[in-house]
């Protein structure tokens, strides 16, 4: 009788708990989602008065008119897009040689090497945005798109380094003695053994790096704003003057972020996923 | 995973003559860093201690003190209250998802995870129009009859702040440190209940004290994460006051060109993560020693 009234007791507190979970954490997505879709919505009632996707047409480029003060995505989008590929480029095309580099040789002074790329976690990348701003304004920089994808390979870099350092040491090295054994040069036990194995830690740190890249805001605030529009720096600028227009960016800013979730959340470590925004 | 060394592996950088593979293989990354990291880091320290004309002096950090010393004590506050409310919040979940093996524990374990994977940039979104007078909080709070309909909530400040922080950290903690929770063998916990232990007990006496480490470093992490965070309280508080350091440099900057002011701000942030990052490069140098030694 007593463990009954225990166990109900119990139940019902964890169904508290699910119901407040689950109100806390998709509040704010359903406010997102009503205000993507709000057309008329007058406060004080709770739900909108006309429901409709005009803004969803309009920031896709379906429909173009200048009523409603949103204009289409795509350039943003196109934009963001083509500098996270770039970054991702030059990111791995750097990254793959340090990580390996870091993995496979007792590098003298490695301390600090590592130090070099642990930093920018460790402490608040602002100033150093600032301080780039100033160097790219001295250089013509400022304002353009390689001074931003440089930004961009910066937070690739710290995180592709780590992940692709790691895949490579997760490598037994007795398979690339084998090949060494056998009579395999070096640069063919790299490119037949090494890399074929490390490819899914390389790809997960290559769609890592992209989608930071997609998401990047701060970095690209100091040295890319106002000539530099990417999709975070659009949704910043709508989220001024047209909570509807921006609240369909930030629901398109959602996909990458939860497909990747969906895709790598296991392969990677807790503290490169959180990232310092 | 132990692994045979044959006599064939070539011990690491040894070679005859010449430059070891590594360098070549590292100065792409290591000059890409020492440009665009170290240079600018280095200089946002020199240039806080010079004034306008380029001497040594104080003036800016005067200024600075002048105009934020408030800014700077609130983002202090905001950092150490936003943390220890994160970290307390992640380990009773965290706590709730190892001990509870119910339908409803491992659902949740599935879904909190939502937040981690969202950028600040869509989380200060959210929140504008979540938090808002007339958001979506404040009807629905009305319509309960939980507060009055004329005078709704006013959340973006401190409480709105922390809301948006915690809704995105606290799932991030409680990754670190569930994954810790998950190390230990449940032949403790069976047996602290079989003792009697109620859910506290066992996570004061066994959960808590036998991951000091993940807890450490998920408070460390988060912390800095607060400290550095630009993008929420810029489009969460924008120019209301006080307001933290990063929104404060981004003012100076944008405003008057004044990069003075701003690096001794940003001087003052790193100052303000110097514990926690310390530990971090420590403890991270070291795993990633040990790890090395192993493979």
């Amino acid at each position: 009788m007593h463990s009954t009234r225990k166990r109900l007791i119990r139940l019902t507190m964890e169904l508290v708990l699910l119901v407040t979970v689950l109100l806390v954490l998709l509040g704010p997505v359903l406010s997102l989602v009503l205000w993507s879709i709000a057309e008329t919505w007058y406060w004080p009632h709770a739900l909108p008065q006309q429901i409709g996707l005009q803004y969803w047409h309009q920031a896709l480029g379906i429909h173009v008119s200048l009523a409603i003060g949103a204009v289409s995505i795509l350039p943003a989008l196109l934009l963001s897009i083509s500098i996270a590929l770039v970054t991702v480029l030059i990111s791995m095309a750097i990254t793959i040689p340090a990580g390996y580099a870091l993995s496979k040789y007792r590098v003298p002074l490695g301390g600090l090497v590592l130090f070099l790329f642990l930093m920018p976690n460790a402490f608040p990348q602002m100033p150093v945005f600032v301080n780039l701003l100033r160097i790219y304004t001295r250089i013509g920089l400022a304002g353009t798109v390689p001074g931003v994808v440089i930004v961009h390979m910066l937070v690739g870099i710290v995180f592709g380094v780590w992940i692709t350092s790691a895949t490579f040491k997760s490598i037994p090295p007795g398979l690339q003695d084998a090949a060494r054994s056998v009579g395999a040069t070096k640069l063919i036990t790299f490119w037949r053994i090494t890399l074929p194995l490390a490819a899914p830690g390389l790809l997960a740190s290559a769609v890592f790096v992209f989608i930071k890249s997609l998401e990047e805001f701060t970095g690209t605030f100091f040295v890319g704003l106002p000539f530099v529009t990417t999709l975070p720096m659009m949704l910043y600028s709508a989220s001024g003057y047209n909570m509807q227009f921006a609240s369909v960016i930030a629901l398109v800013m959602l996909v990458p972020s939860v497909l990747f979730m969906v895709l790598v959340q296991k392969l990677l470590r807790a503290e490169y996923v959180g990232g310092m925004g | 995973m132990p692994v045979i060394r044959t006599a064939v592996a070539p011990p690491a950088a040894r070679r005859r003559g010449g430059i070891p593979p590594y360098i070549p293989l590292l100065i792409p990354a290591v000059a890409f860093m020492l440009l665009v990291y170290a240079f600018p880091f280095l200089s946002s320290i020199v240039t806080s201690f010079l004034d306008q004309q380029g001497v040594p002096s104080l003036s800016n950090y005067r200024r600075t003190v002048d105009l934020y010393a408030r800014d700077i004590i609130f983002t202090l506050l905001v950092s150490v209250s936003n943390t220890a409310g994160t970290i307390l919040l992640a380990i009773a979940l965290a706590a709730y998802l190892r001990v509870r093996n119910s339908r409803m524990s491992r659902f949740i374990g599935h879904v909190y995870k939502l937040g981690i994977f969202i950028p600040f940039v869509v989380v200060a979104q959210m929140m504008r129009t979540f938090l808002a007078p007339h958001g979506l909080l404040n009807v629905t709070l009305a319509r309960t009859g939980f507060i009055d309909i004329d005078s709704p909530l006013q959340l973006f400040n401190f409480s709105g702040l922390t809301f948006g922080f915690m809704w995105k950290l606290v799932p991030f903690a409680i990754l670190i440190i569930y994954g810790g929770f998950q190390m230990i063998d449940n032949s403790y916990l069976e047996a602290a209940r079989s003792t009697g232990a109620g859910f506290f007990a066992m996570v004061a006496r066994i959960l808590v004290p036998m991951n000091k480490s993940s807890i450490l470093v998920a408070t460390v992490l988060v912390y800095a994460q607060i400290v550095s965070c630009f993008t929420l309280p810029y489009m969460l508080l924008g120019g209301r006051t006080p307001t933290t350091i990063t929104v404060d440099i981004a003012h100076r900057v944008t405003y008057f060109r004044d990069y003075g002011s701003a690096n001794s701000l940003g001087v003052i942030s790193y100052a303000l993560v110097l514990v926690a990052a310390a530990y971090y490069l420590k403890t991270s140098v070291r795993q990633y020693r040990q790890g090395a030694d192993n493979a």
